[in-house]
């Protein structure tokens, strides 16, 4: 019992101490407020007009009829494409392409409208610049929308014209076809990253935050003008008082990211929030068990840096946002099934986009839940026979702290 | 940084003593050479398909005929998608997106056969999960492209109802056709269009990172004095001949990231090798000016990593390697052109994907040259901050 009195007295001790040091390190500070805080504001912005819109092309119409006139016109008229001027051919096309003032040129053959007549199909080209997918993917919406509208007309025209009877079978639109996009539904494309990154960036500004204390502890404190130490006698009872504290910091900015920030930028908001907030409690958790992991291989303050910030990119292509994670080569899926982020952007992003409830999630969050007790377990390990050692050397490291609290 | 015992003053002596830093220093291993070569592994290895295929899709058959299962059949044997579940209504279906274990279903509607041959224009609607970008644009094509050839069908048999022959009446399908050319990369391939942005731009913030990095290391530690004194008190010499060392480094790496990127992957290559070398050359020298003129502004090494970090993450997206930089809005488009890497993609843009004239990317390299430039106008403060090292953690 009074071994257990102890356990617990020590654990707030350190708990409390912890405050007390996070609030001497502007690195840490900067790393729980400024990064959860700012940065999925600065994201949003530069993505925040969601839609690519009136990309500039160039036309070159060889056949100068009424109807390539109208297919200019109709194409002009799509809200991806923006028709800037014609070209008298090829070779000047290619300069204004070449030149960065537009990014499509559309082809219009001599003899486009009399195929039309002869009820041939009539062809056109369009070459698109590849260097951005989102703009090539606008110019082939609007060239397929255009195509089908046209083409469309043209043939009830024509079917009337040939088979006047046709009209008594079909009046119309045969067979109307809808779309609807789920979750989404402008594609906008800040909308479809940013719920992602806001849960890479909780994970990141946690491991950085840890991996800056743990570094910490390596530097002498008459550099960093502070006694980094912060241990009481049991290892376990040393890491859930850290824990615990580092939850506490971070609780306000973590709601303040996955419920306020969609609200500020209008991403969809289709979960329930207090599911959201249940959700995220284990990516947390697992978080800041890489990050006790990550504390061994930090030996001073600022390498988290350079070792760290770049693996940012490596946990945005793990988790599966940009290439689905079903269809990853085995050994990034591997990688990916082993880091919390990757289960939570999944399940956060179904419940804030698709509306999903906690149930609907239970396969993830169920993952989530063994990935951070992996990694505790895997924290411990790592704390108490390398950090600390390495730290303290052979010196028992609880002496370290009980002078330190 | 520990000091090596060397009295000897002058750029070389300077030099020698930054590659013994390197070299004593594994995390600088990491950073210059291991990491950036995992990151090219893991870019093109990721991407290696090209496109993701077999999407997992379902289609909800409310009809139960001969035309529906038809479309069914169409639907199946489309590349892109899987039909891996059957749900039997909307709402299942629905369930089962938001599960995550479909990207999209087809839906046909009760009595879609019955109404299709009495004209009475039933509709069929597709639903895409467009918070997965990439599968449901793909799952959206390939919808779309089985709704079409549905069309196309009932189209046909309505114009033979009518006493058309199949011939006559084929091209009334399709009267306009406009073929889009993906130029440089017809196929679509991910890797192409994500590879040679993403990979030039870790190397951009491993470059800022390490070179800030390893100067700020002279002030935490109080080594920076000897610097000056060994470089005769000139900062200039002293920076620069502190830093060749990792340029040569970086050199190395980035001219065998364009062997990796165009040679062992094959990535479209349709301009000249030189330009994209002296591109790669002159853009790790950008990348490194830039730092030091972050450095130069703040001479706290947190803070100016802080800075290195954050623009060089920042870089990903403000360089509009996806979303384009005219489409942003015009206060945050102008940070697009303030990283160097946004040149190194243009280059990359003009020569290589497009194999443009040399003279359409004339004022990329000029960027390059001011991002070089740049330093000098800081030096006097890196000399005054060198010459009394304050650490602030």
């Amino acid at each position: 019992m009074r071994k257990f009195r102890n356990f617990i007295r020590g654990l707030f001790e350190v708990y409390c101490r912890e405050f007390k040091l996070v609030l001497h390190d502007p690195g840490i500070i900067l790393f729980i407020t400024f990064l959860p805080l700012a940065y999925p504001v600065i994201y949003s912005l530069i993505y925040n007009p969601e839609l690519v819109k009136e990309v500039p092309m160039v036309v070159i119409d060889n056949d100068r009829t009424a109807l390539s006139r109208e297919l200019v016109r109709n194409i002009d008229a799509c809200d991806e494409a923006r028709v800037i001027g014609y070209a008298a051919n090829l070779g000047e096309a290619r300069h204004a392409m070449d030149s960065h003032k537009c990014f499509a040129i559309l082809e219009i053959p001599e003899g486009f409208e009399r195929k039309v007549g002869r009820t041939e199909t009539s062809p056109a080209v369009m070459y698109c610049d590849m260097t951005l997918l989102l703009r090539y993917r606008g110019f082939l919406v609007a060239a397929t929308e255009v195509m089908q509208e046209m083409g469309g007309e043209i043939s009830t025209q024509d079917l009337n014209r040939i088979a006047p009877l046709a009209e008594t079978i079909a009046p119309g639109d045969l067979l109307p076809i809808n779309n609807v996009s789920m979750g989404n539904i402008r594609n906008g494309f800040d909308s479809f990253i940013m719920p992602g990154v806001i849960i890479l960036i909780l994970q990141q500004c946690i491991i950085l935050a840890l991996g800056m204390a743990g570094g910490a502890r390596r530097e002498k404190s008459s550099l960093i003008g502070y006694n980094p130490h912060n241990n009481s006698r049991s290892v376990f009872g040393t890491m859930t008082a850290q824990a615990l504290c580092y939850m506490t910091l971070l609780l306000i900015p973590a709601i303040y990211m996955i419920h306020y920030v969609p609200l500020m930028f209008k991403f969809p908001m289709a979960g329930n929030v207090w599911e959201e907030i249940a959700f995220i409690i284990p990516l947390m958790l697992g978080s800041i068990g890489v990050g006790f992991v990550f504390q061994a291989f930090v030996t001073e303050r600022e390498s988290v840096f350079v070792s760290w910030v770049v693996t940012s990119l490596i946990f945005l292509l793990l988790s599966g946002l940009i290439w689905p994670r079903y269809d990853m080569p085995p050994v990034w899926r591997a990688l990916s099934d082993i880091f919390p982020a990757s289960w939570a952007v999944e399940g956060y992003v179904k419940m804030n986009a698709n509306g999903a409830a906690l149930w609907q999630v239970r396969s993830d969050y169920l993952m989530l839940w063994i990935v951070a007790a992996g990694w505790g377990v895997l924290a411990y390990v790592v704390q108490r026979w390398i950090v600390l050692p390495s730290i303290y050397g052979k010196k028992k490291h609880e002496t370290v702290g009980k002078s330190a609290i | 940084m520990r000091q090596t015992s060397t009295d000897k003053t002058g750029a070389w002596a300077i030099m020698v003593r930054s590659m013994v830093q390197i070299v004593r220093r594994p995390l600088l291993w990491v950073a210059m050479i291991g990491l950036p070569l995992f990151m090219f592994l893991f870019v093109t290895s990721m991407f290696e398909e090209g496109l993701p295929t077999r999407i997992p899709a379902a289609i909800v058959d409310r009809d139960g005929t001969s035309l529906s299962r038809e479309v069914t059949q169409t639907l199946g044997g489309m590349q892109m998608v899987h039909l891996t579940e059957t749900p039997n209504s909307y709402t299942e279906a629905r369930h089962l997106m938001q599960e995550g274990k479909i990207y999209g279903f087809f839906l046909i509607p009760e009595n879609f056969q019955a109404d299709l041959l009495a004209g009475r224009a039933p509709e069929i609607t597709f639903y895409t999960n467009m918070v997965y970008f990439v599968p449901g644009s793909l799952l959206f094509k390939t919808f779309k492209a089985t709704a079409i050839y549905t069309k196309a069908g009932v189209a046909m048999s309505v114009a033979q109802a009518a006493g058309q022959d199949p011939e006559t009446a084929a091209p009334l399908l399709q009267p306009i056709n406009i073929a889009t050319r993906a130029i440089g990369n017809p196929l679509m391939n991910y890797g192409i269009y994500l590879g040679n942005s993403f990979i030039p731009a870790v190397l951009q913030l491993m470059i800022m990172l390490v070179t800030v990095f390893s100067l700020g290391q002279e002030i935490k530690y109080h080594t920076s004095v000897r610097l000056l004194r060994m470089a005769r008190g000139s900062i200039v010499r002293a920076v620069y001949s502190k830093l060749l060392p990792q340029t040569v480094i970086w050199w190395v790496m980035s001219v065998f990231m364009l062997s990796w990127l165009y040679r062992y992957n094959h990535f479209t290559m349709q301009g000249s090798w030189l330009w994209m070398i002296l591109s790669e050359l002159l853009f790790v020298m950008a990348a490194q000016g830039f730092a030091v003129f972050v450095f130069g502004l703040l001479p706290n090494l947190r803070l100016s990593l802080s800075v290195c970090a954050l623009t060089g993450i920042l870089s990903f997206s403000i360089a509009a390697f996806s979303f384009p930089e005219e489409s942003m809005y015009p206060a945050m488009s102008i940070f697009s052109w303030l990283m160097p890497v946004r040149y190194n993609f243009l280059i990359y843009a003009d020569q290589a994907l497009n194999g443009r004239d040399i003279f359409y990317s004339r004022i990329w390299f000029v960027a390059y040259i001011a991002y070089i430039v740049l330093p000098i106008t800081v030096m006097w403060r890196i000399k005054r901050f060198m010459a009394k090292p304050v650490y602030a953690p």
